[in-house]
């Protein structure tokens, strides 16, 4: 009969009501936790997100298109990323301009297609060999940084003369140390979810500040 | 460079800033926990943004964190009739959560028909808040900035899944709960002054084979006018006792013009 004593423990729990309070508490740590790292990362990439917003801005004046890719939630984020790209949304009251933008997560029969018939780590490469040019831009999201099939993807994206991006998590991994990678944005944490909400924030600040490099070269020539 | 000021600035709420958010979290976390403990399964969809659908499946069925359990979460493909989709998977026990505006026609009649489902109805998004009972549960942002609300519903199901699964470390919690008062019938207050939501099926003359959390029943309905196929009724003792307009469309007409 030392239910008393430690009364969260046991089966027969039944009052929610502490549990709910340990949850809503949990809940806003984490909440603060994420706009802690949200601020941090946004900061300490602000100069590299420049760089790489004047970049794509260049390939997408040029007419080239953007790629996205990732693996299951990265997955998410990179038919995120083109959906914003492609319909963008009313921003400071402004119309953003829709650009080329397609995830190569998207398209359920040719990813079992090539996972059947060649193995999954081609999943995105064997798209771009389909459909990339030179110009176009391969932007891949990892948590980890070391999902061969993004690997092969950048490889095969670089070698077609594409810019290539990379968007990673803890240490950026593989991803960071690739030369196949002309630029990687890393959220650093070692929390998967965190870093997830991170990088759609580095994603929508890059989206922000591409569209902000067109909108400037649109007014310098018209 | 407006927008890169704007994307480098904090844009999360201030600490305690989402303290009504948290205590709705919390209680959503709890009500899913018990559905998927009684062996529930979460259909999401989000007709706008149909990557939050897919990413919240994923996240339940292939969790990040090694060990903690695969749980039934299916995304509803987009550009299906969401409430027909709906009305043929669901099974009274099930979960449906929406990523959605409070303007989703689709997604606000889908919710409305939770309880004739016999399902528990999640609805997150951002912006002007649907009406008070729209879904069992409503996890709100205040923001009206596109971007800013879809960063912070990503925060949203991620903490929806890391509540669930601590949810899952107190068993006694999610087992059916004892009601306080026993429920029978005609004698309960909560059930015989309100009546029973349900969606008709079929009409047949003056009765109709209707879909209500119990499962399908055959009803009279020559208390009110001849419903339609998906119309919902308030039911009490095998009656029909009034049908239920479709505000959802009534009030979307009304705001747009």
């Amino acid at each position: 009969m030392t239910d008393f004593l430690y009364p969260f423990i046991e089966a027969d729990e039944r009052d929610p009501v502490p549990l709910l309070a340990d949850l809503a508490r949990s809940a806003e740590g984490k909440w603060d936790q994420s706009t802690d790292l949200r601020t941090r990362t946004l900061a300490a990439c602000d100069q590299q997100l420049r760089t790489v917003a004047a970049a794509m801005a260049d390939r997408f004046a040029a007419g080239g298109q953007l790629f996205t890719f990732g693996n299951g939630g990265s997955a998410t984020d990179a038919d995120g990323v083109a959906q914003l790209f492609t319909k963008p949304p009313m921003h400071d009251s402004v119309a953003g301009l829709p650009l080329p933008a397609r995830s190569l997560a998207a398209d359920q029969a040719i990813l079992t297609a090539l996972s059947n018939d060649i193995g999954f780590d081609v999943v995105f490469s064997r798209q771009l060999i389909a459909y990339g040019r030179s110009g176009d831009i391969a932007f891949g999201t990892s948590t980890s940084g070391n999902s061969d099939n993004l690997l092969m993807a950048f490889a095969e994206a670089k070698k077609r003369g594409m810019l290539t991006v990379g968007l990673a998590g803890y240490d950026g991994g593989r991803m960071a140390a690739s030369d196949d990678l002309e630029h990687c944005l890393v959220v650093r944490s070692d929390s998967v979810h965190r870093i997830q909400e991170a990088q759609t924030s580095v994603a929508h600040a890059l989206w922000g500040l591409v569209q902000a490099q067109l909108r400037t070269r649109e007014e310098v020539t018209v | 460079m407006t927008l890169a000021d704007q994307a480098a600035s904090p844009a999360g709420p201030t600490p305690g800033a989402i303290t009504g958010l948290s205590e709705d979290l919390a209680a959503a976390s709890l009500a899913l926990a018990r559905r998927f403990f009684a062996g529930g399964t979460m259909w999401c969809a989000s007709p706008t943004w149909p990557f939050h659908a897919n990413h919240v499946a994923v996240e339940f069925v292939h969790p990040v964190i090694v060990g903690k359990r695969a749980l039934p979460a299916v995304t509803v493909p987009p550009g299906e009739d969401l409430v027909a989709t709906l009305r043929a998977t669901t099974r009274t026990g099930d979960v449906v959560l929406a990523v959605a505006g409070a303007d989703d026609e689709a997604v606000a009649s889908a919710m409305r028909r939770g309880q004739a489902w016999g399902v528990e109805t999640i609805w997150i998004g951002a912006g002007p808040r649907p009406p008070a009972g729209a879904a069992n549960h409503v996890l709100w942002l205040e923001t009206s900035d596109p971007l800013e609300a879809s960063e912070q519903v990503v925060r949203i199901y991620h903490l929806l899944w890391e509540l669930t699964h601590v949810c899952f470390e107190h068993p006694g919690l999610l087992k059916p709960q004892e009601t306080d008062e026993d429920c029978t019938d005609e004698v309960c207050i909560t059930c015989s002054d309100e009546g029973r939501l349900a969606e008709v099926i079929t009409v047949h003359g003056d009765e109709a084979v209707v879909r209500a959390a119990e499962g399908r029943e055959r009803i009279d309905t020559s208390l009110i006018e001849v419903p339609a196929p998906g119309d919902l009724v308030l039911i009490h003792a095998g009656s029909a006792i009034s049908s239920l307009d479709d505000p959802s469309l009534d009030d979307q007409t009304g705001a747009k013009g």
